[in-house]
Parts: structure tokens; sequence; C-alpha cells
């Protein structure tokens, strides 16, 4: 890779040394009616650079007036829209249209060079695919150039396959994008920008067939925030590089915050839960759903032999599991009530700072059963065995979950799904 | 340029390039002459490439020259000689051919409403024109035209026209009157200078009114208020009062 390329694919995807991107496509108001996200893009620019956006995409128009926003060391990367193309337009079904459009049209309008005059880190150019053969082709040839114009400024070109027209349908349209994002691999594009084809599984051989880094596009806007992060952690889970979103960005209530938690998900591995919060939980809980429980106690004994304690046998699992009537099961386990913590005489039971589970300090434990006593679920059990500490012997010591760390054997093991991890933030 | 500045004082800008299509029109078929008295009664003058040939020994106080980069036959009405049977819209000059004429800024037609293509060449003008003028510290005026019949909803176009020809680099834009709710839409959505084109003679007071009082740069009129008896004194007149005033 040149230099030149490889310090601008350096800025669009590592500035956080994570190879992934954050970045926001502002560039609607270039190729679809006017629509309020557009009316004030300066404000809209502003909030997602306060946010911590890695990448902008701007239309030239706009990149002229709001190229100085992006300056300094830290500054997003500009990504210019290179072409045009009437798709929002297209339809008599849209009655919003101010000027509806019979024929998608689709045309590169600046040169790469000129991209680079206007301190452009990448341009981005769009493929139409399943439209018709005539425009395909077209998009071919004008990829194909900016390929070629490109390489030679070392100006990365990220290329954006669509699926739309009347060749695609529900049935092929993943098929048509995998087809398109390797189509844009073997032209000589340096990224893809692409929308997400609805699963990890077909996302994931999407991203593996372009071996190129993939940024996943939000499309229409939707009413709840949480769905663009969902987007961005399965685009990632998939193994690609981040997200290119537009609407979803620069229509929310709040550009700044929703980028600030597309960030947390990119950069600092949040998960959506922990995004929407906006602080990170890294202690878990236990969760059970009693219906899909199957009773095979492959959890009981998995937390046994997880426990190296020399207590041996399914009575000393720190969790039942017990046949109800009409072939159901219940599972008792430790709901992190703190009732035993509450009512141990001697603070022989604690939080556990580091894994938040309920942690026992056998030095100062008098095994005098509170603890026992009071469990609602029954799963603080009696050793069956004593236990030497320092000069003294305890004729039983209480055995408690201590969530096996943060991974809990049960859990991991469960074929069900019904005993599962959940976070939650540390009990105080 | 000043007339494209955001001073705050509204400018008046004339168009006599309608020649190009349209041939002599009434008023301008001496052309040197016509022009010559409104030349330091309005702000800038939008000449074609021949007509600014013309023109020698201005002076600092003379009306800015801006050159129309383009041609098209949509001017042409059904009664017009050599009626249109299809839309054109032809580039003529780059930037350095403006620059080269000693034009003081461009000016590009916006088409809507028109066959795809058509709409589809103005943008890439208008872009090109934006970038390449940069290089030569050449302002680009976009006119929006809405004229073609595939609108269907007249304000919302202006709006998209005003839009578009942002998002290509306009440095000013100018729009037909598109009404009221349009106007502040635009208005609170055009970080350039923006003139008005007045419906008529009757409402051009009334059009300012409203304009004016939302940031409008200025007017733009076309070459029939160059006809005698048209109240282009009256309106150079309004607006230099505004002038003063704002200055």
């Amino acid at each position: 890779m040149d230099n030149g390329l490889s310090i601008r694919m350096q800025h669009l995807f590592n500035r956080h040394g994570d190879g992934r991107a954050v970045c926001v496509a502002a560039d609607h108001g270039y190729m679809s009616d006017v629509t309020p996200n557009v009316v004030n893009l300066r404000s809209v620019t502003e909030a997602v650079i306060r946010g911590g956006v890695d990448a902008i995409l701007l239309s030239p128009g706009q990149a002229i007036r709001l190229a100085p926003l992006l300056r300094g060391l830290d500054g997003p990367a500009l990504i210019v829209r290179a072409d045009w193309m009437n798709l929002p337009r297209l339809g008599s079904s849209n009655v919003t249209n101010a000027v509806p459009q019979r024929r998608l049209i689709h045309q590169k309008v600046m040169t790469a060079e000129q991209a680079l005059s206007l301190g452009a880190t990448a341009i981005t150019i769009y493929l139409f695919i399943g439209y018709d053969d005539q425009v395909e082709a077209a998009g071919i040839d004008s990829c194909a150039r900016f390929a070629s114009e490109c390489r030679k400024f070392g100006l990365p070109c990220i290329m954006e396959p669509l699926a739309v027209g009347g060749h695609v349908t529900g049935a092929n349209i993943v098929d048509l994008l995998t087809l398109g994002a390797r189509m844009c691999a073997e032209l000589g594009a340096d990224a893809i920008k692409i929308p997400y084809t609805g699963d990890v599984e077909t996302f994931a051989r999407l991203v593996s067939v372009t071996q190129l880094p993939v940024l996943v596009l939000g499309g229409a806007r939707s009413e709840n925030e949480r769905d663009a992060l969902e987007l961005l952690e399965e685009g990632l889970q998939a193994g690609g590089h981040g997200c290119l979103m537009g609407r979803n960005v620069t229509k929310s209530p709040d550009p700044e915050a929703l980028v600030r938690r597309l960030c947390q998900v990119a950069h600092e591995n949040y998960s959506v839960n922990d995004a929407m919060r906006g602080r990170k939980w890294d202690k878990v809980r236990l969760r059970v759903v009693t219906s899909q429980c199957t009773g095979c106690q492959l959890c009981v004994t998995a937390c046994v032999a997880a426990h190296e304690t020399r207590l041996f046998g399914n009575h000393m699992a720190r969790l039942a599991v017990v046949p109800q009537r009409l072939g159901e099961n219940k599972v008792y386990y430790c709901t992190l009530c703190k009732k035993c913590i509450e009512v141990c005489p001697t603070g022989a039971l604690r939080w556990d700072r580091g894994t938040g589970a309920v942690s026992l300090d056998l030095e100062v434990c008098t095994a005098c059963d509170k603890c026992v006593e009071i469990c609602p679920t029954h799963v603080v059990m009696k050793s069956d065995r004593p236990i030497q500490v320092a000069d003294r012997e305890l004729s039983w010591y209480p055995v408690i979950c201590d969530l096996c760390g943060v991974a809990p054997a049960c859990a991991r093991i469960c074929p069900t799904g019904a005993i599962t991890v959940d976070q939650r933030k540390m009990v105080k | 340029m000043d007339l494209l500045s955001t001073s705050g004082k509204p400018g008046l800008l004339v168009d006599t390039s309608a020649g190009l299509s349209l041939g002599a029109l009434p008023g301008l078929e001496d052309f040197k002459s016509a022009v010559r008295p409104i030349l330091s009664l309005v702000d800038g003058v939008v000449c074609s490439p021949g007509q600014l040939r013309s023109f020698e020994n201005r002076t600092t106080r003379d009306a800015a020259l801006l050159v129309r980069m383009d041609w098209t036959n949509t001017l042409r009405g059904a009664e017009f000689p050599l009626p249109p049977v299809k839309a054109f819209h032809l580039n003529l000059l780059n930037a350095s051919d403006a620059l080269a004429l000693g034009a003081s800024g461009m000016v590009a037609t916006f088409l809507l409403g028109y066959e795809e293509e058509i709409e589809a060449g103005c943008q890439k003008a208008a872009v090109q024109l934006a970038l390449t003028g940069k290089e030569f510290g050449l302002p680009l005026l976009v006119e929006v035209r809405t004229t073609g019949a595939r609108i269907s909803l007249p304000g919302k176009a202006v709006e998209l026209g005003a839009s578009y020809a942002l998002e290509c680099g306009a440095d000013g834009i100018v729009i037909p009157y598109p009404g009221q709710a349009s106007l502040k839409t635009i208005a609170s959505m055009l970080s350039v200078p923006w003139f008005i084109k007045p419906t008529s003679a009757g409402t051009v007071f009334a059009e300012w009114e409203q304009a004016g009082g939302l940031g409008a740069a200025g007017f733009w009129l076309d070459h029939a208020w160059l006809v005698p008896g048209m109240p282009l004194d009256q309106v150079a007149a309004r607006l230099h009062a505004d002038q003063d005033r704002t200055g």
C-alpha cells in the first residue's frame, strides 16, 4: 500500500487503534428532497464532531463550507460524495416529491483530484446492481475510473453497492449485496459501505468475500435509537469495521449523544445496553427462563465441577433444578438479593468488588447458620465436611454462588439457553 | 465580491443574458447603450459571453459583471419562432474562460422539472463550476429555474433547487419567489447569499418585504425589467434605501 493511501486509511479506520470507524453520512440533501436534517447541517456537523465521530461524508458543496470544522490533529476525516443519483426521488408513490423522477440517473460529478483538493481523506461512490444492465455497466465504468484515479493520488475509494430495482427481491437481496460487495473489491475499492443483510451470518459471509474494511450503513431512520446501535453491534460481530450512518444520526434529536454511543460500541466494546445507559456494567447476574429448562441437570453438575473445593455431589451445587408438575422444572439460583450479607453478624459475607458476587471470608465466619436460614432460594448450602481455618476448625461453612468469577459455568453449559448471563450494575 | 457578501446590504442584479436563447430582446437591441445607463444603478449585470466582451472603460463605481456560463432553450415558449421540442441545457464556458472574459462571477442555471438528464447535467456542471471557480477565486451564482412540466409542488421544487444548489457548492443562489412558507424554509436552510426573482412588477415590493425580512441578499431581475416603463429605478431606489439603513 502506498504511503498516501496508508496514511489516509489509518486516519479513517484507526483513530482509536482498533481498526474501526464510526462515520456519519450527511450527504442526503445532495440527492433527496429537502428534509429537516439537511436544513441546518452545520449544527449537526458540530454535534457529531463533539460526539467523537471518526469521519463525515459530505457533498462537494457542503465539504467546501464545512471542511474548516474538521480541521485539527484530532479532527474527523472528511469523506466526499463524488457522484450523484436521484434514487430517493424515484417513483410516484412518494407524494412529497416536488419533482418526481422516472428513471434512475447515476453519474460521476467530480474527480479524485478535486476531492483531494477539498481536503478529502476518502471518496465514496455508488454501484447500483439490479436496476438495469445499462445502469450497472455505467456504475462499473465509474467505479473503475475512480479506483484508478484514487490509486494515483493515494486516496481511499469507498464503494457503496446498492441492490435496487425490478430485479431485486426479498429472496435475492442478500445474494445481490454479497455480489455487489465482491464486485467492488474486484474493481479496486479500498473499503465498502453497504446495507446490513439482516443477520450476522450472512453479513459475515459478505465481509469475508470482500477482504476489505466494511462499513454498515444505517438506512432509513428508526424511531428507536437502540436499532442503530444494534445494527452496528451486529455488523461488528460479523467482522465489519464500523458504520457509516446517515439519517439515524442526522435526524436524531440528539446527534451528539447517538454518535457517542456508537463510538462506545465500536471503540470501547460497550454492549448496546451499556451504551444506552451510558456506562459499562462489567458485573453479571444469572437470568433464568424456566420454560426453557428441560431438567437435564447439566448446570448442577457443571457448578460442582467448576469449583475445586473437594465437595463432590450435586447436592453441593450452588443452584438446584427441581422438577415440578406437568414436566416443568424450577431453577433455584442466587439472585444476589444480599439477604445473606445483611444477616451475617461478622461481616464474613460481602460483595466481591471484582466479580460482583457474594464472597465469603472464612477467617471471620463462625458457621452461625443465619445465611443458610435466610436464603430465599435455598442455594446457600452447608458444606458436608469441615474446614481448617488458621488455628481453628469450622465444622461446616456456607457454600455460596460466586458466579464463577464473571463466567458462570451453569450458563455456559446450559444447552437450551434457560440459564443465561445478564449484565448488571455493581451493587453498593 | 461584495454583491455576494453577507454584509446585510441588499443588492440588485439584472440578467441581460437571455439573448443567448431568445435573440434581440425588447429594450436590449443595442445592448451597450441599453446597459450603460444602468451600470451605476444596479449592483451586478449578468451578461452573455459575447456581451461581456463589449464592455470597456468601466469604473469601480459600475456594476459588477457576471457571465452566463450555459445555454438552454427552455426560455423559449410555444409562441417563439423556434419553439423547443425537447429541452436542452449546455455548458458554454469553464471557469478559466470566465476569468479571461474579466467576469466578477459566474452564473449557472439549475433546471428542474425536465428530463432526468437535464437535471443531472445541471448538477454536474454546478459542482464543476464551484470547484474550478474556487481555484480562480470566482464565485458561482446558481439560478434555480423550476419551469419544467414535471413540477408537482412548485414551492417545494424551489426548496429542492435551493438545497441542491447549496450542496453543489454555490456561493450565491437565485430563486423564484416560492410563496411564504417555502421562503421561510429556504431562508433557514441557506448559509450563502440568496436573491429573489420577483413574480411581477406588481408584487415586487410585497415580495421584498417578506424576502428582505428573512435575510435575502437582494433582487434578481430579468431582461423584461429593462423595457421602458418598468419600475427598475424604483426598485433600485428602494433597495438602496435599505442599503443605507443597514449600512
